[in-house]
């Protein structure tokens, strides 16, 4: 069997010198989708920005390997290039910095080549379209002013463009209306195939409903405490975290 | 330069009694505490020249109605494209001849001999430019002046007077450019910029010196009844540069805005002192200044709104917002108001901060390159600033420029 596109071992993660991963042991095999579930503060987002290379995440013990390559040795623009894409949860706004250039530098970074003006703006304007944007959206300026729905539609339309081998979506689902979340959730099953490992991290079970996975984690307390199939959601959904020692619920408020 | 007028010679005796009687500037004055006069050569001490590393290519002419290109002051031969009827583009010196009736009460009655920088250029100035465009007339493209230092010389003067007649419109832009030079040149500039009412004038003035040139750089501006006039200042160049920009709103309805850009790197010292005097009521003003330091640079920005009594509906603001970008580059920001009128509206507001790692964190994580993604934020942190150029090849070509010096 082929090495698992991300493979994490007994990986230990500090923020400001504080541990907040202890130990996280995660495989994922190319083309599954996993879900990444616990409560607040359990690490999961630590999780994801590490695995992006976010500098204040510090790897202080273990190894993450992705598609064979030690993600310990390698840069954030590095490891995006490699094909790992982090869909956030709290995208950043940058002032003045159009949609559009941002958009075709970052392909042109990911492909390590450029694309041609008339490839891209074909390319935008077809995935744009997946994502139910209005084509006047690539003159704004990146997130400035953008909705928290827009706010999620643009990280997944930034995941169609890049085309990683491996996406990791945080709390992708929080504060999106229904609508909102069927599109993302469309976006994300768009591109699903054998070609694409993705791990979805979230709290609650909704989303999951759209984007069902092959495979669920709990996370609690800084470690992978347990795995299971789809049923494990579905358990999660009904008792919450409490197996977990945490009284939160795992379904979403109504 | 032609024999001056007897009126101009006198002037030129009054500038140099005036500097005999003018105080010496010691650096210890209140304007005066953040860039020494003497390094700027305020004291008419001379700098020695220096050699340079090579030559500057003037850039190329098209897209301009007129050019005028000054070599260490020496004219070079004028190009001009075509201008409109009654429309005038001149060597400055020649205009005081030439056109006496246009020149004589404006020159130096914006900027004229009571303080040391106005009354040093007032005295040595060679390099003129002078631009006139008469009553309901549109230059559509801008008229460009070049000043350049080889080093050959210690001294540079350069003096602009635009007048933009009833309902007129130009654009103007002053270029400052040399090589890098291996010893110092000291340079001056005034520009004084005339708009009467409901004329419309964007003045451009960039300061794009290689090492080696200190520069103190003065320009005025004033605006009539229902004026627009708009005054972009680029800042990239030389080693110690201060930039002293005022607008007068003298009409109501006066719109008049002061846009600045300026980025410093190396050891590089800019301080600009940006002001808008309200002298009429229902008058405009905003003054936008932004600034990346990196490096060891160090800028200042000094702001001022002056609103007199007898002011009302004045509308007034100003903002300086800087962008360091290592540790050791440092900006200091002096956001002023002297309100003298009830029933105004004014603003100001200062900031220094530094290049956000969460915006650089999510650029680098689509693949953006560290670099590149610095040049983006920067790029981006100018924006503002550079919408307002309103000619796209000119806008580029200063981004470019301002992007080049990223590292």
């Amino acid at each position: 069997m082929a090495d698992p596109i991300l493979k994490i071992e007994g990986l230990e993660v500090a923020v400001e010198d504080k541990p907040i991963l202890k130990g996280v042991d995660l495989e994922v095999p190319q083309g599954e989708v996993h879900a990444l579930m616990g409560p607040n503060g359990s690490g999961k987002s630590t999780l994801a920005y590490a695995l992006a290379g976010h500098p204040r995440y510090e790897i202080t013990g273990g190894s993450v390997f992705f598609d064979g390559k030690d993600l310990a040795e390698m840069e954030a623009d590095e490891r995006a290039q490699a094909g790992l894409f982090l869909a956030m949860q709290y995208p950043v706004e940058v002032p003045g910095v159009s949609v559009m250039n941002f958009l075709r530098s970052a392909v042109n970074a990911t492909r390590g080549e450029e694309i041609p003006v008339r490839e891209f703006a074909k390319l935008f304007k077809e995935k744009s379209a997946l994502l139910q944007f209005d084509p006047s959206f690539a003159d704004r300026y990146l997130n400035e002013g953008f909705s928290g729905g827009e706010k999620k539609r643009h990280e997944i339309l930034q995941m169609a463009l890049l085309e990683p081998k491996f996406a990791i979506l945080d709390e992708t689902d929080s504060g999106l209306d229904v609508d909102a979340l069927r599109i993302v959730s469309e976006g994300v099953n768009a591109q699903r195939g054998p070609d694409l490992g993705v791990l979805i991290i979230t709290h609650y079970t909704r989303i999951l409903n759209y984007i069902t996975p092959d495979v669920v984690h709990v996370m609690y307390e800084g470690r992978i405490a347990k795995t299971g199939g789809p049923e494990l959601a579905e358990q999660l959904e009904q008792e919450g975290y409490v197996g977990f020692g945490s009284t939160e619920p795992a379904a979403a408020p109504r | 330069m032609a024999e001056a007028p007897a009126w101009a010679a006198e002037a030129r005796d009054e500038a140099v009694a005036a500097l005999d009687a003018l105080p010496v500037l010691t650096g210890t004055e209140e304007e005066w505490r953040f860039t020494p006069p003497a390094e700027l050569g305020m004291n008419g001490d001379d700098a020695t020249g220096g050699t340079a590393s090579g030559t500057i290519d003037l850039p190329a002419a098209a897209g301009r109605s007129a050019r005028l290109a000054f070599i260490d002051g020496a004219p070079a031969p004028a190009e001009v494209a075509d201008l409109p009827e009654g429309v005038i583009v001149a060597e400055l010196g020649e205009a005081l001849a030439a056109h006496e009736d246009l020149v004589r009460d404006r020159l130096y009655s914006l900027a004229g001999l009571d303080d040391r920088p106005g009354a040093l250029n007032a005295a040595s100035w060679d390099a003129g430019t002078f631009v006139y465009v008469p009553r309901g007339v549109e230059v559509t493209l801008p008229v460009e002046t070049i000043l350049t230092a080889t080093g050959a010389t210690g001294r540079v003067f350069g003096r602009t007077l635009v007048i933009v007649e009833e309902g007129a419109r130009a654009t103007v832009i002053d270029r400052y450019l040399s090589p890098d030079l291996d010893g110092a040149v000291h340079a001056s500039s005034v520009v004084e910029l005339f708009v009467a009412d409901g004329g419309e004038l964007e003045h451009v003035s960039y300061i794009g010196w290689g090492r080696g040139v200190r520069h103190q750089a003065t320009i005025r501006a004033a605006a009539g009844k229902d004026a627009r006039v708009r005054s972009v200042n680029v800042t990239l160049g030389g080693d110690i540069v201060r930039v002293e920009p005022t607008m007068y709103c003298r009409g109501s309805g006066a719109d008049a805005r002061a846009l600045g850009l300026y980025f410093a790197t190396g050891s590089q010292h800019f301080e600009h002192r940006v002001v808008s005097r309200h002298e009429a009521p229902q008058a405009y003003s905003n003054l936008l200044y932004k600034g990346a330091i990196q490096d060891t640079a160090h800028t200042v920005f000094f702001g001022n709104l002056v609103v007199p009594p007898g002011a009302p509906g004045t509308d007034a603001y100003q903002t300086n917002r800087n962008l360091i970008l290592n540790e050791g580059a440092r900006a200091d920001t002096i956001p002023f108001l002297e309100i003298e009128t009830a029933e105004v509206k004014c603003s100001h507001a200062g900031a220094v901060g530094r290049v956000d790692d969460e915006q650089l964190f999510y650029l680098m994580s689509r693949g953006v390159p560290e670099l590149e993604a610095k040049h983006q934020i920067v790029y981006g942190f100018f924006q503002e600033v550079l919408d307002e150029i309103s000619f796209d090849e000119l806008r580029d070509e200063l981004a470019d420029a301002a992007r080049a010096k990223v590292r």
